[in-house]
């Protein structure tokens, strides 16, 4: 059960064979016209594959992923066995910090804490300190993957859940969007008043099965009292139902089948969730501009410019790199669609006792009202955005961090939740 | 025009490319005991890829498929231009026989009619002869796609209709199941009558008629209990909207998207298409060979696999649902034929609402592939339905299908 240090550095015949794949693709034609509406368009794809085959350097990214301290350890899961599980788990200079627990979700991992972790494990006087913990799901990043059937929420949030005990973390909290809301949500069921004191989120959905039956009716009902931003809201709502769920039927159905395109071809993973990465963010950056590379001259000046990838183009790339590189292979981060669309040990509508806070994002994929959120848990803290999307610690690290600093802070409404760790130096 | 004679020869170098592909091949891992639950199994995968890199013979496969007539020629779409389309045309030897249109649909391709062709063109005094036209969808198999977009059911009728006049059948009758279901009844209202003069399918897809719109069969399927077949139909129909609607759902909203895995990656395409195979049949004993052949023509297709995913786009715009909504039922003589496994549901008091029912029939067999899986069953039917003393005999005056009398 030790905790051992652990450092990225995927094998060269690895890097070999996603070359060698990558200039062997073949890619579909396009529409005239289609844009965005068809899926993603080609001019993207061609100009992603061509950056990942030459130019985008793997051990760059891989540096700067090590530059965050990780680690593995062993964690029992009933019925599962043992999983060698991956972390991050930076801790902040002040002893008394909050233990939290970061939990990502899909096409998430566990880098999308990168930015949260210098402004949430920050010492200073007028706002708390954190230790943070993010653990790659089962299945993704460096985890390794369940073996059997029938690994859903439950067991998702057991792995946190223990991981934070075997770190020392008695009581913690929690901060999770996505699959995390879901897991952090079974956490505080499970685990909550004894160990996880206090709840996060930026996803406060209340499950697909509520917004399935009549959610045109049910929503616009409700609408009527509510102001042009959330009107959007449901806008966006309805336009994930219609348009964006393609994904979620295939992988809560047949994952299997979806996971050997995914596995196998670079091009068709980079797609399935790139698209993700801009429709479900807020004007997100992702895609470069031709003015942003950078030319690095060798030598003298009559050899070739060598270009390299604007730094956006990185982070795509090294996010789809993640997900090609990881231990398990990306088909087995799918299938926690179908473990959760069939589990029935859990109860999506129990009502959880524990404080919890909630940032509203207006480009996340479903607005629900505030109503509801009320029914989710015992909500003390929420606060909303003019901008920022799905991928909120991605996008919006500073507004995310901070809205975790107002809940947990002095004067806050879970100020002090953590026994003797209040984040702040002791008075 | 003349026809012009197609040879299907994919180049040396697009071989070679599949070859090197499938031996890059990166394979998942499986959960234990998964069987079918989440999808195609390890173990079915693992082995249609051995075959396919070693073992399977695709010059052999493509020398078979030459073996049936197949040209190509332009046919104008309105607002689309030209498009090249490849079709089969096999001649009946009887010189009344009658012109019958096959169309195939997702994932279906030209040769799903290859079974059917000795069948129906052979020349008896106990039954009707046809010549047989099968075209390839555009964007399917060896027909030039689409480039604009909004290619709905529309055009591709207007395709089959202008390719059966073009090869001098100015009456025809049309068959299809799938999106040939679709596209034959849109053909049939269309140009019912004058040009089309019956249809028949074996994919009856079609809603429960509403109150307002036929509240007699809305009535007597509300007091009608369920017969035993009725209620498997129903929990096939059910099993289908829970579990094997995925694709359809990405097919619909972002198949451009899900085309850059299906273009890139063999294997990729093999899964997603072998698993309609396997449990859209009715336990069909695919030979290796068989999918593989299937496979390869999706994967050496003249537009590639991504360009066959957009009907399911293009038939899900507002657009596309209000020229269906509002398709005037074809007048013309229509016959159904339903088969045990066959994915949707109907009653068979209800299917007089997709047109002028004269022929139907039910079997406890065959499933989604059925001219593939069950070809003497389903020639039999268009027989029965077209032969003497069939409800649409000599639905095509001088063409009865009969040699001279």
């Amino acid at each position: 059960m030790a905790e051992k240090p652990f450092t990225l550095a995927v094998p060269d015949a690895d890097l070999e064979l996603l070359r060698k794949k990558l200039e062997l693709t073949r890619l579909p034609d396009e529409l005239e016209g289609s844009k965005w509406d068809y899926g993603v368009p080609l001019e993207d794809i061609k100009r992603l594959v061509a950056k990942w085959k030459d130019g985008f350097d793997w051990r760059a990214a891989e540096a700067k992923i090590n530059a965050i301290p990780q680690f593995t350890r062993d964690i029992e899961v009933e019925g599962h066995g043992t999983l060698n599980v991956h972390y991050v788990h930076q801790k902040s200079e002040l002893q008394n910090a909050i233990p939290l627990l970061f939990v990502h979700g899909w096409p998430g991992h566990f880098m999308e804490v990168a930015k949260l972790l210098p402004l949430l494990t920050a010492v200073a006087p007028d706002q708390p300190s954190f230790h943070v913990v993010a653990f790659s799901l089962p299945g993704f990043g460096f985890s390794e993957a369940p073996k059997e059937k029938g690994f859903a929420i439950s067991q998702y949030a057991e792995v946190g859940h223990k991981l934070m005990l075997a770190l020392g973390y008695n009581e913690y909290v929690t901060q999770g969007g996505d699959w995390g809301f879901l897991i952090t949500r079974v956490i505080a069921q499970k685990y909550g008043g004894k160990h996880a004191k206090a709840w996060h989120t930026n996803f406060p959905v209340t499950g697909p099965p509520s917004l399935t039956y009549s959610p045109g009716l049910f929503l616009r009902f409700l609408v009527t009292p509510f102001s042009a931003e959330e009107k959007k809201g449901i806008e966006r709502t309805m336009w994930f139902r219609s348009k964006g769920r393609g994904y979620f039927e295939e992988q809560s159905t047949n994952p299997q089948t979806l996971g050997y395109s995914l596995a196998d071809s670079p091009a068709g993973l980079l797609a399935w969730i790139h698209e993700k990465l801009v429709t479900w963010t807020d004007g997100y950056p992702w895609t470069d501009d031709e003015s942003e590379y950078f030319c690095v001259v060798k030598g003298d000046m009559s050899s070739k410019p060598v270009l390299t990838p604007s730094p956006l183009i990185v982070e795509v790339l090294t996010w789809i790199s993640i997900y090609w590189f990881s231990r398990p292979g990306p088909a087995a981060s799918v299938r926690i669609y179908y473990e959760a669309s069939t589990a029935k040990d859990w109860d999506k509508t129990q009502y959880v006792p524990i404080p919890f806070g909630i940032s509203l994002f207006p480009k996340e994929l479903a607005r629900v009202p505030k109503l509801w959120t009320r029914a989710i848990g015992k909500l003390v803290f929420a606060s909303e955005h003019e901008s920022g999307g799905h991928f909120a610690a991605h996008e919006k690290p500073a507004e995310l961090a901070d809205d975790l600093k107002k809940m947990f802070g002095v004067g806050g409404p879970a100020f002090g939740i953590v026994t003797g760790k209040s984040g702040y130096t002791a008075a | 025009m003349a026809e012009i004679p197609f040879t299907l020869s994919v180049p040396d170098t697009e071989l070679e490319l599949l070859r090197t592909k499938l031996e890059l091949t990166q394979l998942p891992d499986e959960l234990e005991d998964a069987k079918w639950d989440y999808g195609v199994p390890l173990g079915d995968t693992r082995r249609l890829l051995a075959r396919w890199k070693d073992g399977f013979d695709w010059r052999a496969a493509e020398a078979k498929i030459n073996a049936i007539p197949q040209f190509t020629r332009d046919i104008e779409v309105d607002g689309f231009g030209t498009l090249n389309i490849h079709y089969i045309h096999q001649k009946s030897q009887v010189k009344n026989a009658i012109p019958l249109f096959f169309s195939h649909g997702w994932p279906g391709h030209f040769m799903e009619v290859s079974k059917l062709l000795p069948l129906l063109t052979a020349e008896s005094a106990d039954h009707p002869s046809f010549h047989v036209v099968a075209f390839s969808l555009p964007g399917y198999g060896f027909s030039e796609a689409p480039k604009k977009r909004g290619f709905g059911l529309r055009q591709y009728a207007e395709v089959g209709h202008k390719l059966m006049v073009a090869l001098g059948y100015d009456e025809y009758i049309a068959q299809g199941g799938d999106w040939g279901f679709g596209i034959v009844r849109t053909m049939a209202s269309l140009y019912g009558e004058r040009h089309v003069k019956a249809w028949h399918t074996n994919f009856p897809f079609m809603y429960k008629p509403s109150l307002s719109a036929h509240p007699l069969i809305w009535l007597r399927d509300l007091v009608t209990p369920y017969t035993a077949e009725e209620r498997q139909h129903s929990e096939r129909a059910a099993w289908f909207v829970k579990k094997s609607y995925g694709y359809w759902a990405e097919h619909a909203t972002m198949p451009q998207t899900v085309g850059y895995s299906l273009a890139d990656s063999p294997v990729g395409l093999l899964a997603w298409i072998y698993e309609k195979l396997v449990i859209w049949s009715d336990d069909y004993p695919w030979t290796d060979d068989e999918v593989l052949t299937w496979i390869s023509i999706y994967w050496f297709s003249r537009a590639g696999p991504a360009a066959s995913l957009r009907i399911y786009y293009e038939f899900g715009t507002e657009e596309g649902q209000a020229d269906w909504a509002k398709l005037k039922s074809p007048t013309i003589p229509f016959g159904l034929s339903y088969f045990a496994k066959e994915l949707p549901f109907v009653r068979l008091f209800w299917t007089r609402v997709l047109g002028n029912l004269v022929f139907q029939s039910t079997h406890d067999s065959g499933g989604h592939f059925v001219a593939h899986e069950k070809p003497e069953l389903l020639v039999g039917d268009i027989r029965k339905m077209f032969g003497s003393g069939g409800p649409a005999f000599g639905v095509i005056p001088g063409r009865d299908g009969y040699a001279g009398k």
